[in-house]
């Protein structure tokens, strides 16, 4: 029996546990003192409880003292329960807004005869590259006080601006037009996917289009719809990026008095009660989505693609055309005022800058070249630790159905940044594993956060590889072990060289890890244009921001490029 | 080389059973062929062999070594998959030099370790020793593709694949070559040269193979001896000929080659055999069988004779019937004919000149009581 267990402790088996430990220690660990803390009121050290007798019964004490009181408060003291409220209603109505915005488009996509089709998608890409703080500011450049489109505005006879960008409704825009994308194609798929056979035999039965478009076609595609919908409604609860820049004073957000709990007042409890709220509200609309969605995936490369008729009603499709092509714009023409921002003198008295200059580009590559060789090295770290933890994870859970794995390691779908980065903070403060304020702790942080979408990547491009090439090497004469680094590793290679890009990529956009867990030195790009803009050095701010954006894209379109140009 | 000896071998996937009671005796140098319709467990037979399944009960030995539990990648067996299974990103010389990098891995020193390594990742990091080039050379040209050493597998025909995967299997000089339906991706064409080349390597070599298929015309053509398989039991073991003349029971008889398949009664035993009541008419069989009354008779449709107009046995045992459809085949013609309620299938070698008969032709038909098995 013993000489059994030593033999199944190979080198795959070691490695296992390992992974198991990484997501034990960076992650269950964490959000579990989290929510101990936010019944205690003081910060746990679960870690220092295993190896000092002295925190272990300080740790009992504070365990004894057990209360909700932190949650009452919640009630009491106004301002948590008011944040909760509003982000509930920010997201209830981005959630709606985006799909009142996307449904025509998505109709258009998928049942039309639309031109520019190809250009639209592109478009499409745009306010996905785009880290939301840097949207929000370049919603400010265009509809701030002294923004272009308001003197616009003005000059055709409006008299101070159109609204006011640092309010709800700023917020609610900015997040609406850069979050729609993601709420698009799966709706083109549903729209696709509800069976035209019924529609034709709506019509034939005598109904008008209209009315077979609201009886028949919208309820075929709405699980698809009511899906994409939760699906807003969490990226808009966690969103961090929008909040931080737009929220006034006045207007309390969770996710903002989260953050100002910790980073400002250091307020233990109060951060651990707003971070077990916002974790419990994301899981929530989390589980109710996978429910929507549950049995009815939509099978976008799978199946044979059915024979559509597509709508190509002259006045429909024009109007659709001009629809998508003004949604898809706005984003856009977002981009473009940073863009034109990093090339300003000044800017600001009228439509366009007073005049160009290239200063701001010197200025941050000579001031802030340290915060760009940050986010490389950052993201460069997060990269290394993904692709390892990410190729092993679904090895084991496509190959050796290691369901445990697969569910720990998607944990982090629903863990907003702000959350893990509290939880992490609050584990990792004090000795013996201190590591709070180093660039590990922060390069785990996003190296975990952006797991699952990593998994994602290489988890569909092992499944591509058929088992029998692996039992092939197995057979002659390979260990698991040789079989996969000779044989299923290079196979991978381009969907792990995918994944890890769009790793690399989002740490050099996140924005709420980097604010709570960066130290000063180690703080990355997206950290620096946030204070550029604290300090009010908007110019500097859009030229690094536009350096990110370049990142991005360039590198997203190298990820696309590895999928899509798979050698085999 | 080695023999292969199957005990008692029970296999279940989550408590519904795969194989049951799974006993073989493979001789040395045997060409064995497990067949038998789809999920009738011969391909689990086969990959509890390689190790790829492991046997819920029962023992598996290669030669004399005792190999249930013995992991996949020690079992030296030498395996065919029905996809091929080509490493896609390596040429067909790395396919085939594998199994000798993988060895050279395990027993050589730091050294060679890497560098065999190197050469895996990457052909440009490492090269191939001498000995193993020598070797992969010699049966790249045994299986006549040394000219294609540099393509990759998707480069080539699916019967260049084949042999690729052949020569990949052969090179590590497995105890014994495992088979996995290896035909079936191939055209018909393709199929039966390569079902030619395959048999006289495997003579040539002189290797104990297991070869899985669901095409009796496969098992029978290549294989020493054949086990059928239905519902992850062995149903029959024999050599293609017992098999065919003598099946041991209606299912085998109907799945190796077509059978005519009939209800009967005992009625008799004569001093020449006993005579069964069919439905149609009596027939007498040379086998003496059956305390039983009721049996089932199985003709295969080339034992009748057939004649048209004059019974062709002077004795009472022709039966009369008619002809239904007639079917030209090529070498010989299909008759069904009509006899009573039964519908008899008759073969007949089609000569030169000679025109079908055509249907509602009444004809006269016997049996040599030899080719007469019961049930």
């Amino acid at each position: 029996m013993k000489k059994r267990f030593l033999e199944s402790l190979s080198g795959f088996t070691v490695l296992k546990w390992f992974i198991y430990l990484f997501f034990f220690l960076f992650l269950l660990v964490p959000l579990f003192s989290i929510l101990l803390v936010s019944f205690t009121g003081q910060p746990i050290n679960l870690f220092g409880s295993l190896v000092s007798q002295k925190t272990l019964a300080k740790t009992i004490e504070k365990l004894s003292n057990v209360s909700l009181e932190a949650y009452s408060s919640l009630f009491e003291g106004k301002g948590y329960f008011d944040a909760l409220l509003n982000s509930l209603k920010l997201s209830t109505g981005v959630a709606l807004l985006v799909t009142i915005v996307v449904i025509p488009i998505a109709y258009a996509f998928a049942r039309t005869k639309m031109p520019f089709k190809g250009l639209f998608a592109t478009l499409c890409t745009i306010p996905l590259v785009v880290p939301t703080f840097i949207s929000s500011y370049a919603f400010m450049l265009m509809f701030g006080k002294t923004g272009w489109v308001n003197h616009i505005y003005q000059a055709l006879g409006g008299e101070g601006v159109l609204f006011d960008i640092q309010s709800m409704l700023g917020i609610v825009l900015v997040q609406v037009f850069y979050f729609f994308p993601y709420a698009l194609w799966p709706m083109v798929a549903a729209f696709k996917i509800s069976d035209l056979t019924l529609e034709e035999a709506s019509q034939n039965l005598g109904a008008h289009s209209w009315y077979t478009f609201m009886r028949v076609t919208l309820p075929l595609a709405m699980p698809g719809i009511v899906s994409s919908m939760l699906l807003i409604f969490t990226v808009s609860f966690s969103d961090f990026g929008t909040p931080i820049i737009l929220a006034p004073k006045d207007l309390n957000l969770i996710v903002v008095e989260a953050y100002r709990e910790m980073a400002g007042f250091f307020n233990w409890a109060g951060s651990a009660v707003l971070t077990v709220i916002m974790l419990l509200v994301a899981a929530f609309f989390f589980w109710l989505q996978r429910l929507v969605i549950k049995g009815k995936e939509y099978g976008t490369i799978s199946g044979k693609p059915t024979r559509q008729k597509m709508n190509d009603h002259k006045g429909v499709v024009s109007v659709l055309t001009t629809y998508s092509f003004l949604v898809v714009l706005i984003p856009v023409l977002g981009v473009a005022s940073i863009f034109l921002s990093s090339l300003a003198t000044t800017w600001g008295r009228h439509a366009l800058p007073d005049g160009y200059t290239l200063s701001h580009y010197l200025t941050i590559f000579s001031t802030s070249h340290k915060n760009i060789l940050n986010s490389l090295v950052l993201a460069g770290g997060a990269l290394v630790l993904s692709v390892v933890i990410a190729t092993f994870v679904s090895y084991f859970v496509v190959r050796r159905n290691s369901g445990g794995l697969d569910f720990i390691s998607s944990i982090p779908l629903i863990v907003p940044g702000i959350s893990l980065g509290i939880a992490l903070i609050q584990t990792f403060n004090t000795a013996p594993l201190k590591l709070t304020g180093t660039a590990i702790l922060l390069i785990i942080a996003y190296t975990i956060r952006r797991m699952p979408y990593m998994i994602r990547s290489t988890m569909s491009s092992m499944m591509a590889i058929r088992k029998d090439i692996e039992e092939a090497a197995v057979n002659m004469g390979a260990s698991n072990l040789l079989a996969a680094v000779t044989v299923i590793g290079p196979l991978m290679l381009p969907g792990i060289a995918a994944g890890a890009i769009l790793v690399f990529v989002t740490v050099i956009k996140e924005t709420s890890i980097s604010l709570l867990l960066a130290p000063t030195d180690w703080a990355p790009m997206s950290l620096a244009v946030f204070q550029n803009l604290l300090r009010g050095e908007y110019y500097t701010a859009s030229a690094m921001a536009i350096l990110i954006i370049a990142i991005v894209i360039v590198l997203q379109y190298l990820a696309k490029k590895l999928t899509k140009d798979q050698l085999y | 080389m080695g023999s292969v000896r199957i005990e008692n071998l029970h296999k279940s996937f989550n408590g519904i059973a795969a194989l049951e009671d799974v006993s073989l005796d493979i001789r040395e140098g045997e060409f064995f062929a497990l067949l038998g319709p789809s999920g009738c467990g011969k391909t689990t037979t086969m990959r509890c062999v390689a190790g790829f399944e492991s046997p819920t009960s029962g023992k598996i030995f290669i030669g004399d070594r005792d190999v249930s539990n013995v992991p996949a990648n020690q079992r030296n067996c030498g395996m065919v998959f029905q996809s091929y299974a080509l490493f896609p990103h390596l040429n067909v010389f790395e396919n085939v030099a594998y199994s000798l990098q993988v060895r050279r891995f395990y027993q050589g020193g730091f050294g060679t370790k890497l560098a065999v390594l190197g050469n895996m990742l990457n052909r440009k990091l490492g090269r191939v020793d001498k000995e193993t080039e020598k070797k992969v050379r010699d049966a790249l040209d045994f299986v006549e593709l040394g000219h294609l050493a540099d393509r990759l597998p998707g480069q080539l025909s699916g019967g260049q694949q084949q042999r690729v995967a052949l020569a990949r299997a052969l090179i590590m000089e497995p105890a014994v070559l495992l088979m996995d339906e290896p035909l079936s991706n191939l055209d018909k064409k393709l199929r039966n040269s390569m079902r030619v080349t395959i048999r006289r390597i495997q003579q040539k070599v002189g290797i104990t193979t297991i070869f899985v298929t669901h095409d009796q015309e496969e098992a029978m053509g290549m294989a020493d001896r054949v086990a059928v398989m239905q519902g992850g039991k062995l149903v029959q073991v024999d050599t293609p000929t017992a098999l065919y003349s003598n099946p041991g029971s209606t299912f085998v008889a109907d799945f190796v080659g077509s059978s005519n398949i009939f209800k009967g009664k005992v009625k008799g035993t004569e001093a020449s055999g006993t005579v069964i009541q069919l439905e149609g008419g009596q027939l007498l069989t040379s086998a003496f069988s059956a305390k039983r009354e009721d049996v089932e008779v199985i003709i295969r449709p080339e034992s009748i004779r057939l004649a048209a107009g004059e019974p062709v046995d002077a004795g009472d045992k022709s039966i009369e019937g008619t002809i239904t459809m007639s079917t030209y085949l090529g070498p010989s013609i299909r008759y069904d004919v009509q006899v009573g309620n039964m519908q008899i299938e008759v073969d007949k070698t089609f000569e030169a000149g000679t025109p079908l008969l055509p249907p509602g032709t009444k004809v006269y038909l016997s049996i040599d009581p030899h080719l007469v098995v019961i049930l």
